[in-house]
């Protein structure tokens, strides 16, 4: 199988979301020129343009396909393109990160040799509420008409169980979430992409006011406009791009699985067979194998954090350890940059707001810059070779990728 | 007179004495689906014979909640904060996520026993619209 690198990444400032802005095309355009003209390459050279779709409300009165579901036809015709296949992915906020582990299989198989991976996303703003298609009113889309569970309200729930589980109080996980979010905000005040840069107290977080108990206001993030775009190639053309190739040691994809007890956004029922968060870790551990490590090898993680409750439980199943070295490894700081572990050394999506399904690109951008060492202020202190992502997205949709320094 | 509807048709039994949620259950591997499906859930399943319609246990266990603070906008105003969502395990392996009843929710504990309450979710000029609820099972 032939091997893939990064070979440049760009993305946006992250803004407010929920405003109209009819220029979304070109501000993905311009990100885009960007990150070809850090790999000194031209349109034409690329052999395909992969997008992420958008979580835009539909407008179409007929409910016919929208513009915000084909970025990737609109951008090839934007840059100009000669040939490449475009192609636009569709997975909730995995969106991007499946968009990227496509491009990155299409290389490997020797399918293509370069590929543009971009998107951007302007979220609707507040709980996230169903439309009902008239041709497909189905009852699966409902929860929220029937139970009233918005998204905070299924992760307030697993936030809930961890502690159970470990028999601690509930007081206890509310405590290390505050402190992910500090931690977060330092780094987002950092960051110039970042749209928050607040630097939050653990104890300003506790002190705004209850969403889903035991989730508080701050720890959950806000929605945003945002995005980024990624050249990849197989190796030995990236070593002729860059002499600071990032190779993409692994990617994968994931997906709902059978017997997953914890119930995932928007469903009505689960089966308890397996443990709990077993299709969190599955693409994790699928990741490993394909790149011939353990999680001992970790260097630096970047997660998607669409509540701090993710943090930690991405911490679990990335490290795949006893959970109370995840609340050790917190409360001591190692996750900071000075760390043994960085997590979110981009301040996160506590500090970038989420653009949904265009998240994955402040996480790979972040990765990328950290292992080439260009990360300023926010450069991990540690060694860096091996750096991880992971996406959750609604309905069970999850992307990883393990990248590692190729220099 | 107002009449009483379900807020979905299909989820469980109405009009009932006792209603249960409405399922569905592959004869083959047992594997049960909620709300009912037109095919097994079971990735071992060979779908040789079709699931058929059943019904849910109505008692089970807390298996984690929360206390949702705000209400719902237009047009799921009627979701009217604070109220309680919950994850109930059913004897038949089945969690099944619903809005939970209780006088203090200071009552609540993952672990306790829980039985299933069709009752009125909201009204409006026409109708009272019922959903399922669980409820605490207070002994004695
Ligand atoms: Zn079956």
């Amino acid at each position: 199988m032939t091997e893939s690198a990064i070979v440049s990444a760009s993305i946006m400032e992250w803004v407010e979301a929920g405003h109209p802005t009819p220029l979304l095309i070109d501000r993905l355009a311009e990100v885009t020129v960007r990150a070809l003209r850090e790999a000194n390459l031209r349109p034409r050279d690329l052999d395909a343009i992969i997008t992420n779709t958008t979580a835009i409300p539909f407008d179409s009165p007929s409910y016919i396909t929208t513009s915000a579901q084909h970025f990737a036809h609109r951008l090839a015709e934007r840059i100009g393109v000669k040939g490449a296949q475009c192609i636009n992915v569709c997975a909730a906020c995995a969106s991007a990160s499946i968009a990227f582990a496509l491009a990155d299989s299409l290389i490997k198989t020797g399918a293509i040799k370069t590929a543009l991976v971009a998107g951007i996303d302007n979220s609707p703003r507040g709980f996230y509420l169903p439309g009902q298609s008239v041709l497909d009113p189905d009852p699966y889309a409902a929860a929220i008409k029937v139970i009233g569970a918005t998204n905070p309200a299924y992760w307030a729930m697993w936030a809930r169980r961890r502690a159970y589980e470990m028999g601690q109080s509930v007081e206890s996980i509310k405590e290390l979430m505050a402190l992910v979010k500090e931690i977060h905000s330092k780094y987002g005040a950092l960051n110039p992409y970042a749209r928050y840069k607040r630097i939050f107290a653990a104890k300003d977080v506790l002190a705004s006011p209850v969403v889903c108990d035991p989730l508080h206001l701050y720890m959950i993030c806000a929605t945003s406009s945002g995005g980024g775009a990624v050249v990849v190639t197989e190796m030995e053309k990236a070593k002729k791009i860059t002499n600071k190739p990032v190779k993409i040691a692994a990617s994968t994809v994931g997906g709902p699985i059978y017997g997953e007890p914890m119930p995932r956004l928007r469903v009505f029922s689960t089966m308890n067979i397996e443990k709990p968060f077993t299709e969190w870790r599955l693409p994790i551990e699928k990741a490993y194998k394909m790149a011939g490590i353990t999680s001992e090898d970790i260097d630096i993680i970047e997660c998607h954090d669409t509540s701090c409750f993710h943090t930690i439980n991405w911490i679990d199943q990335i490290m795949g350890w006893e959970r109370e070295e995840t609340d050790k490894l917190i409360k001591n700081r190692e996750i900071e940059h000075t760390g043994r572990l960085p997590v979110n050394l981009s301040g996160g999506t506590a500090s970038f707001g989420e653009a949904v399904m265009s998240q994955a690109f402040m996480m790979i951008h972040e990765l990328f810059r950290q292992l080439r060492g260009e990360a300023g202020e926010r450069q991990a202190k540690k060694n860096l070779k091996i750096g991880i992502f992971t996406a959750y997205g609604a309905y069970g949709a999850y992307g990883c990728a393990i990248l590692e320094k190729a220099f | 007179m107002k009449k009483s509807v379900p807020i979905i048709e299909g989820l469980f039994e109405w009009p009932s004495e006792n209603p249960r949620l409405i399922a569905t259950r592959c004869p083959l591997c047992g594997s049960m689906q909620f709300p009912k499906s037109s095919v097994c859930n079971n990735p071992d399943c060979d779908h040789s014979v079709p699931v058929e319609q059943c019904y849910l246990s109505t008692e089970g266990t807390l298996y984690t909640y929360t206390v949702h603070a705000y209400s719902l906008r237009e047009p799921f105003e009627y979701h009217k904060g604070p109220y309680i969502v919950g994850a109930v395990e059913l004897p038949e392996g089945l969690i099944v996520v619903g809005r939970i009843k209780v006088e203090d929710e200071k009552m609540l504990k993952i672990g306790m026993k829980m039985r299933l309450k069709v009752d009125k979710l909201y009204e409006d000029n026409e109708n009272i619209y019922l959903s399922y609820f669980f409820e605490p099972v207070v002994e004695g």
